[in-house]
């Protein structure tokens, strides 16, 4: 019998790889192409040095004051000097760490999942993660841990945009939930209200309903009560989140197939047995994407706050570009530092939410 | 054991289904017509007929994942009415088989057989996972335990989604075309285990068209069809013997491959 050789693997030729061929097999394959690339190369080759000149290479990165930046780029002293106001907002000096301590805190209840298994996540981490919110607020107010009281008008800063975002997902979370298998329900008058609810909060512009929250609401309250502004703009927050989760919720449950209703309820589940057990779990998985898209509209919005008068980020912001010690139009330098920080947010919830996708993939179609 | 000793046995049991002229409709269709039905502990039997013939409906009533209208059906003499009560404890007694196995994908496969028992039967978790263990065993996938119903071919899965259902202990078992998604080489693994079952002493309820399982295990084969019960016999006769013309044009066409 003939013994077989593989034959020696050879290199590819040189013709089909390297950077040459990629740049001509994608930027040049044929004449509109490579005009347009043409086009675009010429035209980012005119603008992002002047972009990167500005940024990095004639930018004022240390100082004091405005008198401090001399240079043509831009005035990063601006942004560092006023960075407490736009992280904390007017919390006072010797409370920070109180902010700082909620921050990680925050944190640490975000990871727990990964680190946690399967039975320690439901009976520990579900709890502590409901409750953050509250706990979270009144250690910020602080009366009720005996610490300082810290009224709500001193919070801002990008932790209040954080805060607000985080304690409105979390208590939107199942509410939506609930909201949208109310919507499912077999009874007329469940149904109905879940609907209203629904359609209501996705339907009116959330500017409209924070100035709902913030003006029309104390209408509606007897005289004499004032319920704190910012707890306001939480609620509307929370119901305008429910009412968009909710539909991506719906989404989530068309997608489980009938059969595993069927085999729940043959198995003698009960129905909340069923919905926690059976359905949550998988209508989170296919709804994670949506999910996450909502989270950072949320998050973004909380920036609208600023017409109402909450000095989250964006408002901290503006007051520092009309200080009169920094009237020299650092509005570039302001506005581009809070949108590299809202990016940073979004980009790593998008990183968080394709590891969990990936966690959850059981690699089941059925 | 063959099923012509056991016959004898039987029929000192007591019933463990009566259905008594079971009427449904889906809208205005008349799905099922007046169908009566008694079973006795211990019997396996096998329904057959052509689809839309309300074989599967008819099944599904017993443990009410469809309602019915009319008629009255009584398992395990627990009358099936609209009080949670007596659904919850009638769907104790009944496990079902589906075509499609529906296995909890989100679970591994031995949580998926702890699920009724620590819910369900308030049973603590190391009980339930011996309980799983055992009927994994039983099925021949012990190994698989720890993986997702993903990773499993369909001969296994469905042999997964059996051990489910005896994990609940029940009386009954009902199977649904459990051989009917499955490729052909898988046929056969599933229908050993459903035969091994048999031979315990089962009550068994199958909807399938696997020929060769019914004049093996069956003690009464049941053809329906137009939401009827056409006909019903002891194997032997109900292939060899039919009565109704409709019967005999069915077995023929089945028969014929």
């Amino acid at each position: 019998m003939k013994e077989f050789k593989p034959l020696p693997a050879l290199p590819a030729p040189n013709e089909t790889v390297g950077p040459v061929v990629w740049i001509k097999a994608n930027l040049f394959p044929n004449l509109i192409n490579s005009i347009i690339s043409i086009i675009m190369i010429s035209l980012l080759a005119s603008v992002l040095p002047g972009v990167f000149d500005w940024i990095f290479i004639s930018a004022d990165w240390s100082g004091e004051s405005q008198a401090d930046c001399s240079k043509e780029g831009a005035c990063w002293v601006f942004v560092s000097i006023w960075m407490q106001q736009f992280i904390y907002g007017s919390y006072p000096d010797e409370q920070l760490w109180r902010i700082n301590l909620a921050l990680i805190v925050l944190v640490l209840v975000i990871a727990a999942p990964s680190f946690l298994n399967k039975d320690s996540r439901n009976k520990l981490g579900v709890p502590l993660f409901l409750l953050y919110p509250f706990v979270c607020a009144a250690f910020l107010d602080g009366r009720l841990f005996g610490l300082e009281y810290v009224r709500t008008d001193y919070w801002g800063g990008f932790s209040l945009n954080i805060f607000l975002a985080a304690a409105s997902i979390i208590i939107a979370f199942p509410l939506s939930f609930l909201w949208a298998l109310g919507r499912r329900s077999d009874m007329p008058f469940v149904r109905s209200v879940s609907l209203i609810l629904i359609e209501f909060f996705r339907g009116v512009p959330v500017l409209a309903l924070f100035f709902m929250g913030s003006v029309m609401l104390p209408l509606f309250f007897p005289e004499g009560t004032s319920i704190d502004k910012l707890l306001r703009v939480w609620i509307v927050l929370i119901l305008f989140m429910s009412g968009y989760m909710a539909e991506v919720f719906r989404g989530g449950f068309q997608a489980i197939p009938q059969g595993q209703y069927e085999a729940a309820d043959s198995l003698g589940l009960s129905y909340w047995q069923k919905t926690l057990l059976i359905i949550l779990p998988q209508v989170i998985k296919v709804s994670m994407p949506n999910i996450l898209a909502t989270f950072v509209m949320l998050f973004k919005n909380t920036t609208f706050l600023l017409i109402i008068g909450i000095f989250e980020m964006l408002s901290t912001t503006q007051t520092a570009l009309s200080n009169s010690n920094w009237l020299g139009g650092h509005a570039p330098e302001g506005y581009l530092f809070v949108a590299f920080v809202f990016w940073c947010c979004c980009f790593s919830m998008s990183m968080i939410s394709n590891s969990i996708e990936r966690k959850l993939d059981t690699g089941h179609k059925n | 054991m063959s099923s012509e000793q056991l016959r004898p046995e039987i029929s000192s049991h007591k019933n463990v289904i009566e259905i008594q002229n079971l009427n449904k409709w889906y809208g205005n269709f008349h799905v099922l017509k007046d169908v009566n039905l008694t079973v006795k502990k211990g019997e396996r039997i096998v329904i057959c007929g052509p689809s839309g013939s309300g074989k599967s409906t008819m099944i599904r009533c017993i443990n009410r994942l469809e309602e019915f209208q009319r008629g009255s059906l009584v398992v395990n003499g627990v009358e099936m009415i609209e009080d949670v009560k007596n659904i919850e404890a009638i769907r104790r007694e009944v496990g079902m088989v589906f075509q499609h196995f529906n296995l909890f994908p989100h679970l591994s496969i031995l949580e998926n057989l702890t699920l009724g028992p620590i819910w369900v039967q308030k049973k603590p978790k190391e009980e339930a996972e011996a309980i799983a263990m055992k009927y994994l065993e039983r099925v021949k996938i012990p190994d698989q335990a720890l993986k997702f119903p993903g990773q499993l071919s369909g001969g296994q899965q469905q042999r997964v989604a059996i051990a489910r259902s005896l994990c609940m202990s029940p009386q009954i078992m009902l199977f649904d075309e459990p051989t009917s998604a499955l490729d052909p080489e898988m046929i056969k693994e599933v229908l050993d285990v459903m035969v091994e079952l048999a031979d315990e002493g089962m009550t068994m309820i199958c909807v399938t068209h696997e020929m060769g399982f019914a004049k093996k295990v069956a003690d009464r084969v049941i053809f329906m069809d137009a939401g009827e019960i056409v006909e019903e016999n002891e194997p032997n006769e109900f292939f060899n013997n039919p009565q109704m013309d409709r019967t005999q044009l069915f077995l023929s066409q089945i028969l014929e491959h």
